[in-house]
């Protein structure tokens, strides 16, 4: 017993130990380099590639069935009075809401000192989206636009069935439209736009509400509510019957999360959106969209083709990876299963992007929140928090992280959905060699500055 | 319904194009098909152990011995790949460190 159990766990010390060097290399990096990298970018994409690479090899060592179904399968409850944090999660999603209204019309026009920009970007789309997949979803509790449409749902005359399929490719291209608008206004900059675009979203819901009902726009349509499900499925903590459940972080992406085709397109959706959002404010972005432009492309295309090209071809790659999975392994399951089963795998990568892209946005701009909420109307000076040097080192961590987590992800659901352990280690490769070159893809945009993007 | 046609149409093809007629091994408890008899064993031992006769239980553990037979070669080649990344990355690294 204790040899069987000495070998995975020996596995998994090995593991955990290469990547902390590799992770602390990475991180010493960024954070003693400032501006240049002390090595060749090159060098230093290779070295992210080839970690993942490694840790691909060193998950394929833990063959033991038994154990790394106990991994993703350990829970422990904890009581919580679910009730209760509802009624406070409504109201503090109210009271939120109102202040964006109120702030967003009448408060400072300096972005930082407005409580409807802060509360959005700083606390909403940085701060409640890292406890999401840190801690757990709170949104469906704190959603104003579900709180406030649910009276709606007593008029109109309750749920309709839609294809659950055709739902998630509805809110695939809601999300692709949000972000685009996300990058092209300057929704950041002007807070009665921002109110504005905040109470034409409530429009949106409430039609989305009286067209299909209450739960199923929530539950299948809503980009945001299905943005923030797919987060909190990293999450340790999950929401059941009884009260709050503890997890392995990421355990629960072995399960079902997705199943459908269009569920697939938006993991794949959400990870695009978050590399895009970062790759358009690279210098060799602006390089490109100059040219581009100058060739005589309007700007006004140019980003949403970019957003759609690059959400297509990041499409392709992963189902043909899953075709190629069906092929290595070999198996007769279909490709669509493949695809289902392990795209829940990618959220993991798209939560370690995101905390790389805002961990430091948030710290440093968190006194603007706390000034915000303390007083909407009236805020204090903003002010940056000064930061250590070391922790833009966080943010090349937070990439490989989430990528390791995914390969073991990845490594689980195999092992679950293929009778021969040799069998789920080969149905790897592909996805593998795609994780890899999206790890180099996300580390260099990660090491570039940020600037803002040309021609908005 | 047209969305499952399409699949199902998609699935025959692609099974044609590995030869699955050739030889496949078929579970008779459920009905799934394997590109092996060794996958079809090793899927009855984990999905129909307590249904198995005797004869089955047997294959299920030849097919489990003859896969951590292969699973250690394909160990040890995973060891040397790890090493070669490793040795590799650290001359590179010296190399421009130079």
């Amino acid at each position: 017993m204790s040899r069987r159990l000495a070998r995975p766990l020996g596995a998994v010390l090995g593991l955990a130990a290469v990547c902390g060097v590799a992770v602390a290399h990475g991180g010493s990096l960024r954070g003693a380099s400032g501006d240049s990298l002390a090595v060749p970018t090159w060098l230093f994409l290779s070295t992210g590639g080839a970690v993942v690479g490694a840790s691909f090899l060193l998950a394929s060592f833990v063959t033991d069935r038994a154990f790394v179904a106990s991994v993703h399968g350990w829970t422990r409850s904890v009581p919580a009075p679910r009730r209760l944090l509802a009624w406070a999660g409504r109201l503090v999603g109210l009271a939120a809401f109102v202040v964006l209204v109120v702030a967003g019309f009448a408060g400072p026009t300096e972005p930082l000192r407005n409580a409807a920009i802060v509360l959005v970007w700083v606390g909403w789309w940085a701060g409640l989206v890292m406890a999401t997949y840190l801690v757990g979803n709170t949104w469906p509790a704190l959603d104003p636009f579900r709180t406030l449409t649910r009276p709606l749902a007593r008029v109109t005359d309750g749920a309709r069935d839609l294809d659950a399929n055709a739902a998630a490719w509805t809110s695939t291209a809601f999300l692709l439209a949000l972000v685009w608008v996300e990058v092209v206004s300057p929704l950041a900059d002007a807070p009665p736009l921002l109110a504005g675009v905040t109470l034409a979203y409530l429009g949106v819901a409430a039609g989305g509400v009286v067209a299909v009902g209450h739960e199923t726009w929530f539950g299948e349509v809503d980009p945001v509510a299905r943005l923030f499900r797919s987060y909190g499925a990293v999450a340790p903590v999950e929401r059941t019957e009884s009260g709050l459940s503890l997890r392995v972080p990421a355990a629960r992406l072995t399960e079902r999360v997705v199943d459908t085709r269009g569920g697939v397109a938006f993991v794949v959706a959400v990870l695009w959106g978050t590399t895009y959002d970062g790759l358009v404010g690279t210098p060799a972005w602006a390089g490109f969209a100059r040219t581009v432009v100058n060739a005589g492309v309007p700007a006004q295309l140019l980003y949403p083709a970019a957003l759609v090209g690059g959400f297509l071809a990041f499409h392709r790659l992963y189902w043909w990876a899953a075709r190629k999975a069906r092929e290595t392994a070999p198996t007769y399951t279909d490709v669509e299963t493949l695809a289902v089963r392990f795209a829940p795998s990618l959220l993991a990568i798209a939560a370690g992007y995101h905390l790389a892209h805002y961990l430091v946005y948030f710290l440093s701009l968190s006194p603007s929140l706390f000034g915000a909420v303390l007083a909407p109307l009236d805020p204090p000076i903003a002010r940056r928090l000064v930061l250590p040097g070391w922790l833009s080192g966080v943010g090349v961590a937070a990439v490989l992280l989430g990528h390791l987590l995914a390969i073991w992800v990845a490594h689980g659901t195999a092992f679950d959905e293929l009778p021969g352990r040799l069998q789920a280690v080969r149905s790897q490769y592909a996805l593998t060699a795609v994780m890899v070159f999206y790890t180099m893809s996300s580390l260099w945009i990660v090491s570039q500055p940020a600037g803002s993007p040309p021609f908005l | 319904m047209t969305a499952d046609n399409t699949t199902t149409a998609v699935e025959a093809t692609d099974d044609h194009a590995h030869g699955e007629d050739d030889d496949d091994a078929t579970c008779e408890y459920c009905g799934d098909r394997f590109p092996t008899e060794q996958l079809r064993d090793l899927h009855r031992g984990l999905e129909h152990y307590d249904v198995l006769d005797d004869d089955d239980r047997a294959a299920y553990e030849a097919a489990y011995e003859a896969e951590t037979e292969s699973l250690q070669s394909f160990r040890l080649r995973a060891l040397a790949a790890l090493v070669l990344l490793y040795f590799g990355f650290l001359m590179l690294y010296a190399v421009v460190g130079l």
